[in-house]
């Protein structure tokens, strides 16, 4: 470690100004007392996170498997492989395609959802709001096995709620998580409803930030309720909505609870994941091959958050 | 949601990293003896760490006691593991080198096991052909026999006696042809809405559809190489999709129905293991039915063109890891637990059924004419290949057969697909 790049925690930004060689008596001192301090973590950080990121890369680009665990130093190197063979491998493409489809249509819906109730709970409703919120925010804290359980008596083909209530009106409402057609459907509304609380909290601090008397000043001007959030709202919100949506983007891109619980990827293979086929191939031993899986959704990851700066941040240039 | 898909990389890097520096004989690269080296059962002494898993670890403590007796300066303590967290317990103990001395193994992660030089081969002293032929299979990989097999299970076909009556059989047919007909006819009965239920694909299918491959002769694989595309094997899986076709099987039925639809009689025909029977009576006694023992039978999975009919042959085997450092006194256990009157006293603890044969002469076993059936099925039952690599292949044949079940794939189209990424993905060994 150099001290020379060292952050110089504990010194006021008067002595950061000045020249090394003229430090005040005890800086030293007090450097390597914030080094000492933050030892701990950098010493876990750097053990647990830090080098095993770096390892899987090496290991990306080998053919380890279970079975080189004890001689992890004798694997044969093979550059691209294991990512071309991502690239050649039906299941993942198909799992790519449906975590594709989740995102698209998961992370609009939550997004508006999630505005649509923070601002209900902004503006129309003042009583019970804290119930509400409370109650919007529920599914967030609970516990996927146990909402897999509940859901799965809600969507069952003859006996779940779903369905019977359909049957009140006549509709003959299809086997959810048996059908290819609507297990990813079913697992899109399940997901909407398990996380639109997140984002509905961070809306409705972004909505306590916008100022009353512009939307005062845009009724006076004749601004009706529709003009006013579309033109006052969502300006002032934007980067709430960046923020959002990039952590929503990057949540739904590594879908995997609810498949996992729900359906185990089935029916033929509707709804797995990319996440989950990855999960899976480190289960059978494939080392090498999942940390290329791993890496390769993180990539996509890295590219869709910088679409997303790129097209959602202020254009005020 | 909130799964960081580095994480997976990382695990693999951390078990990777605890391995650093070890390094205990090739992967594989030295041909390991036949048997193990000769134990010896004089002057044992020591602890013993043993593993076991579910009901299997919360009754072994009791068991283990007469082995205590036999050899009191031996301790044996044994640890209960959950068995969803189990395989990976395993994996990770072996790259960290801080194994047990004994342990249950599932019979499907022999060959992985075996492959990672954790465990120590058999000795000669134990007697192999002590064991049902397909149970003793298991334990070996590669030709050479890595533990014992400790309990058995096997499959065979539940069906509904007086319905059968009813639809004029009073046996189930021997013949796949035959067993087809039944099922039809079943279905044609007062209440019946399938005529059986098979698994339509999906996790552990290949459990209910490799029986009727075997049933007619097929191997799933030779020394070296899966096999999953012979032409046994094809009209296995066609006869096997002929059920879904023909609507006589649900290819979407209701999860965890099983003892429901049988005792109901809507669907009078399942393939299931021995566990069954205590589950579908239990049903049954709680809708106040206590004599549904004598309304459903068992009987073996039907053959194709006379060939001998040929379960599949599941259960855990006993294992003693190559790290052991009392490896006399962790196969005298072993040997303890597989003796016949041990074996028997185990049935009557666990309900677990032997895997040694002579223990089935035991009248705890031979009273109950259902149990003594699945005791014949299991001198005929076989065992998947034990190449490392089983579970991938397996997975990839069980998606293989949801599409024969749910979209009328052909057993060709299916097991071309099946056999072409068992081919990528190789034997592991």
């Amino acid at each position: 470690m150099t001290t020379a790049t060292s952050p110089r925690q504990g010194t006021g930004s008067r002595d950061a100004r000045r020249s090394r060689s003229s430090r005040p008596p005890g800086a030293a001192r007090e450097e390597r007392a914030g080094w000492l301090l933050t030892l701990p973590f950098l010493l876990l950080f750097g053990i647990f996170t830090a080098w095993p990121v770096i390892q899987s890369v090496f290991f990306s680009v080998t053919d380890i498997t279970n079975r080189d665990l004890r001689t992890p130093f004798q694997v044969n190197f093979v550059a691209f492989e294991q990512y071309a063979k991502a690239f050649g491998d039906p299941v993942f493409r198909q799992a790519a395609l449906n975590t594709a489809y989740f995102v698209l249509v998961g992370v609009p819906l939550t997004m508006t959802v999630a505005l649509a109730a923070a601002v209900a709970l902004n503006t129309g409703i003042t009583r019970f709001r804290s119930v509400y919120r409370l109650g919007f925010y529920t599914p967030v804290i609970t516990s996927i096995v146990a909402v897999a359980v509940v859901w799965r008596f809600l969507l069952h083909p003859d006996s779940g709620l779903v369905n019977t209530v359909l049957g009140w009106v006549g509709i003959d409402g299809p086997n959810w998580l048996g059908s290819t057609t609507w297990a990813m459907p079913s697992l899109i509304a399940m997901a909407v409803w398990r996380n639109f609380g997140t984002a509905m909290i961070i809306f409705l601090a972004g909505l306590q930030s916008v100022p009353q008397q512009l939307h005062e000043a845009a009724a006076i001007d004749g601004a009706n309720a529709w003009q006013r959030f579309r033109n006052v709202t969502v300006p002032i919100l934007r980067p709430t909505i960046l923020f959002v949506s990039v952590t929503t983007a990057i949540g739904y891109l590594q879908f995997f609870e609810e498949p996992f619980v729900m359906t185990q990827g089935g029916p033929l293979n509707s709804t797995i994941s990319a996440s989950m086929y990855t999960y899976q191939q480190f289960s059978f031993g494939n080392y090498g091959y999942a940390a290329a899986l791993s890496y390769l959704i993180f990539v996509v990851i890295a590219i869709v958050t910088a679409l997303q700066f790129r097209f959602l941040s202020e254009k005020e240039d | 949601m909130r799964r960081p898909t580095l994480l997976i990389a990382l695990t693999t890097t951390a078990l990777a990293l605890s391995a650093c520096g070890r390094d205990e004989g090739g992967s594989g690269a030295d041909a390991a003896p036949e048997t193990g080296e000769a134990v010896s059962t004089e002057d044992l002494s020591g602890e013993l760490e043993v593993w076991a898993m579910g009901a299997e670890g919360e009754a072994l403590p009791d068991l283990v006691a007469g082995f205590e007796e036999a050899y009191p300066e031996v301790s044996v303590n044994v640890t209960p593991v959950p068995w969803d967290s189990a395989h990976e317990k395993f994996v990770n103990s072996i790259t960290a080198g801080t194994t047990p001395d004994v342990a249950m193994i599932g019979t499907t992660w022999m060959g992985e096991f075996a492959g990672m030089d954790a465990l120590d081969p058999t000795p000669g002293s134990i007697d192999s052909s002590a064991f049902f032929e397909g149970a003793q299979g298991t334990t070996e990989v590669d030709g050479t026999s890595y533990g014992v097999p400790w309990y058995v299970e096997t499959r065979m076909v539940y069906y509904r006696t007086d319905i059968a009556e009813a639809a004029g059989y009073d046996e189930v047919p021997t013949d796949q042809a035959g067993f087809h007909e039944m099922a039809a006819a079943m279905q044609e009965q007062e209440g019946v809405d399938w005529g059986i239920s098979l698994q339509p694909g999906q996790t552990g299918s290949w459990q209910t559809v490799v029986p009727f491959g075997w049933s007619g002769g097929a191997e799933l694989a030779t020394q070296d190489a899966y096999t999953l595309d012979t032409p046994q094997m094809v009209s296995a899986v066609d006869y096997f999709g002929s059920f879904f076709t023909d609507e006589i099987a649900d290819a979407n039925p209701p999860e965890g129905q099983t003892e429901a639809t049988f005792t109901d009689g809507s669907v009078p025909m399942f393939i299931s293991g021995p566990w069954m029977m205590s589950l579908v009576e239990d049903f049954a006694a709680e809708g106040g039915e206590d004599a549904f023992g004598e309304m459903y039978d068992v009987a073996p999975v039907p053959a194709a063109d006379g060939a001998e009919s040929s379960s599949f042959i599941g259960g855990s085997n006993l294992g003693v890891f190559a790290d052991t450092e009392n490896r006399d006194a962790a196969w005298a256990l072993v040997d303890w637990l597989t003796q016949p009157e041990t074996q028997v006293e185990w049935y009557d603890m666990t309900s677990a059924l032997p895997s040694v044969q002579s223990a089935w002469d035991d009248e705890a076993l031979t009273q109950d004419e259902k149990l003594a059936k699945f005791g014949d099925a299991l001198t005929t039952a076989q065992a998947p290949p034990s190449f490392p690599t089983w579970e991938q292949v397996a997975a990839a044949f069980d998606a293989e057969m949801e599409k024969v079940a749910k979209q009328g794939l052909s057993g060709e189209e299916a097991l071309q697909a099946a056999q072409s990424q068992a081919d990528s993905i190789g034997t592991g060994q």
